[in-house]
C-alpha cells in the first residue's frame, strides 16, 4: 500500500512536470476535451428542457366524462365509485349543468361583450378526472376512458384521443432519438480525447523510449501519463461546465421574463447537478482509459522489437 | 560478468547482423569493440542492455538471462546497465542538469541525493557551469559528456558507451576515454565501442574485432 502511494506522490511529480514541460499539447487536450463536453453538456440541456415541457405538458392532459341530463342518482353514485376505487385518480371535479353554463356564459362575454341568453341550458354536466404522474399515464388515461365510456348515465368522454396518441409518439420518438444522439455524442467524444491523449503521448516518444532504457518499470512510465489523462479529463469538463454555467445564468437573468411570458410557469433549467457529477466523472475515466491504451499500444510496439 | 553464446541476429531477411557471436568479459574489465561500420557493434549493445531481441544464442549479464525477460522485469537488467549512446538520446526540453537527475528518477531515488550525485556527475564531466543549458544549446562534446553523466550516475556496474568520441576532437576524446578509465578503476565494466584506431592506441585495453557480424579476433 505504501509503495501505491509512493509511486503516486512520484507519479503527481512527474505528471506536473511533464505538464510544465509541455503546456501546449496539453492545454491543446484540454481545449478539445472542454469543447467536447460542452456539445455534450448543451445537448443535455437542450435534453432536459425538452424533457421539463413535454412533462409539464403531458400533466395537463385531463380526462372529462359528460353526463347524460336524466342522469340518476345511483348512476352518479355508480360512476364515483369508479374514480374513487381507481388508484390512478389523482382528483375528480364535478361540473354541474349550471356551473358549466356560468363558466360558458362567463368567458362568451370576456370575448365578445355580449350577453347571452338562450332561455334554456344546452350543456351537459360533467366531471373532470386528474390522473397521478406515472410511466403510463396516457395509457392509463385511454384505458379508463373506455370503460367509463359504457357505463349507464354517461353521455360520452373526451381527452383528446387522436391528439393523446400522437403526443404519445412524439414523446416517444423524442427519448429515442435524444438517447440515440446522446449515446452516439458520447461514443464520438472518447474516440476525440482518446486520439488527443494519444497523441500528446506520441510527441513524447523520445521520452518514453528513453525512461524504459535507462530503466524505468512500466508502471513508472504509465502513471504520470494516466494522472495526466484524469487530469486533462477533469480540467476540460470543469472548464466547459463552468463557462455553460456561467453563460446560463446570465442568460436566465436577462431573459427569464420573456420566456416565462412565452410559456407559463415554465423556467429553463440547467444540467441536474447528478448529471453534471456524472459528466465530469466520465470525462475524468475517458482521460484515464484514453491516456491507458494509447501507453499500453505504444509499450507493446516498443517490446514487440 | 557478461557471456554471448552463439548469438545470431537478423534484421529483416538480409544476411545476419551478428553472425553466431560468443563472446565473454570479465567483471572490472575495459573492452574496445571495433570493426568497421556496419560490422554490428551497436547491436551487440543493444542486445546487451535488452533493446533488441536476437533470433539464436544465449545473453547473460550479470547473471541475468537477457532473452528470457520480458516487459515487466526489464528494468532490473537496466538498471545494472548505463549506456552511452551513439546519437547522446539527451532530451531537448530538460536542462543537463534535468537530464542527469532523470535517470535516477526513473529508480525512485529521493530529492536530495538526487540532486547531490547529480551534481557530483556533471563535476566529474567538468560541465558544472552548463548545468542549465539546454541540449541544443551545447556543442557536441558538451552534449555527449552530459550523457557520460547520465550513464554513470547510478553507479551501475556495467558501462555500455556507443561511440562517446564519435564526434570530438583528439583532446576531448582522450578525456573521455580518462573519464571511462577511471570509473573502470572503480569497478566498473566496460565496453567502449568505437572504430577510431587512435582511441583504441590511446587506452591499452583489450580489443575485440568484428566484421560483418562475427568476432575476427579477441
Ligand atoms: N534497425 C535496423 N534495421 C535494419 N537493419 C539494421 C538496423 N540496425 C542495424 N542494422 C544493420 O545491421 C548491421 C549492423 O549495424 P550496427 O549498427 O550494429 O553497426 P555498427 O557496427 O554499430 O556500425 P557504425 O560503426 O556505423 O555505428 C548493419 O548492416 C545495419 O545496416
Ligand atoms: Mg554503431
Amino acid at each position: 500500500m505504501n509503495s501505491v502511494i509512493q509511486a503516486l506522490l512520484i507519479g503527481s511529480r512527474a505528471t506536473i512536470a511533464n505538464v510544465r514541460a509541455n503546456v501546449q499539447t496539453f492545454l491543446i487536450s484540454v481545449m478539445t476535451i472542454a469543447i467536447s463536453i460542452g456539445i455534450l453538456g448543451l445537448f443535455l440541456i437542450i435534453f432536459f428542457n425538452l424533457n421539463g415541457f413535454l412533462a409539464s405538458w403531458n400533466q395537463q392532459v385531463q380526462l372529462i366524462v359528460y353526463l347524460q341530463d336524466d342522469i340518476s342518482r345511483a348512476q352518479k353514485g355508480n360512476l364515483e365509485d369508479l374514480f374513487k376505487t381507481n388508484s390512478r385518480v389523482q382528483s375528480t371535479e364535478e361540473v354541474t349543468k349550471d356551473q358549466a353554463w356560468q363558466e360558458f356564459r362567463l368567458s362568451q362575454a370576456e370575448k365578445s361583450g355580449l350577453e347571452l341568453d338562450l332561455g334554456f341550458n344546452p350543456l351537459p354536466g360533467s366531471y373532470r378526472v386528474r390522473f397521478k404522474m406515472s410511466d403510463n399515464r396516457l395509457l392509463h388515461i385511454s384505458k379508463f376512458a373506455g370503460k367509463i365510456q359504457s357505463e349507464p348515465g354517461v353521455e360520452s368522454v373526451e381527452y383528446g384521443k387522436s391528439w393523446v396518441s400522437r403526443f404519445e409518439k412524439f414523446m416517444v420518438f423524442c427519448r429515442v432519438f435524444l438517447m440515440a444522439t446522446g449515446a452516439l455524442l458520447s461514443f464520438g467524444l472518447i474516440l476525440i480525447i482518446s486520439n488527443t491523449i494519444r497523441l500528446s503521448i506520441y510527441s513524447r516518444q523520445d521520452e518514453i523510449e528513453l525512461m524504459l532504457l535507462i530503466g524505468a518499470t512500466p508502471q513508472f512510465v504509465k502513471i504520470p501519463f494516466l494522472l495526466e489523462g484524469m487530469l486533462q479529463g477533469l480540467s476540460g469538463s470543469l472548464l466547459s461546465l463552468g463557462l455553460m454555467e456561467i453563460i446560463y445564468y446570465y442568460l436566465r437573468n436577462e431573459f427569464q421574463t420573456s420566456i416565462e411570458s412565452i410559456a407559463r410557469g415554465m423556467g429553463f433549467q440547467f444540467i441536474p447537478e447528478p448529471f453534471l457529477l456524472i459528466l465530469v466523472g466520465s470525462s475524468v475515466l475517458i482521460g484515464l482509459v484514453a491516456s491507458y491504451i494509447s501507453t499500453y499500444q505504444y509499450m507493446q510496439v516498443l517490446n514487440r522489437r | 560478468m557478461i557471456q554471448l553464446f552463439n548469438v545470431i541476429k537478423k534484421y529483416g531477411s538480409g544476411s545476419p547482423a551478428l553472425d553466431d557471436i560468443s563472446l565473454r568479459i570479465e567483471k572490472g574489465e575495459f573492452v574496445f569493440l571495433t570493426g568497421p561500420s556496419g560490422a554490428g557493434k551497436t547491436t551487440i549493445l543493444k542486445i546487451l542492455s535488452g533493446w533488441e531481441h536476437f533470433e539464436e544464442g544465449q545473453v547473460l549479464v550479470q547473471g541475468i538471462n537477457v532473452g528470457k525477460l520480458n516487459a515487466g522485469n526489464m528494468h532490473t537488467l537496466r538498471r545494472s546497465i548505463g549506456v552511452i549512446f551513439q546519437d547522446y538520446k539527451l532530451l531537448a526540453n530538460k536542462t543537463a542538469f534535468e537530464n542527469v537527475a532523470f535517470a535516477q528518477e526513473v529508480t525512485n531515488r529521493n530529492r536530495k541525493t538526487i540532486k547531490f550525485k547529480t551534481w557530483e556527475a556533471l563535476k566529474n564531466v567538468g560541465l558544472t557551469s552548463k548545468k542549465d543549458s539546454f541540449p541544443p544549446q551545447l556543442s557536441g562534446g558538451e552534449q555527449q559528456r552530459v550523457a557520460i553523466a547520465r550513464a554513470m550516475v547510478n553507479a551501475p556496474p556495467i558501462i555500455l558507451a556507443d561511440e562517446p568520441t564519435g564526434n570530438l576532437d583528439q583532446e576531448i576524446s582522450l578525456e573521455i576515454l580518462k573519464l571511462l578509465e577511471e570509473l573502470n578503476r572503480n569497478g566498473a565494466t566496460i565496453v567502449f565501442a568505437t572504430h577510431s584506431q587512435d582511441i583504441l592506441k590511446l587506452g591499452n585495453h583489450r580489443v575485440v574485432v568484428l566484421n560483418r557480424g562475427k568476432v575476427i579476433s579477441s
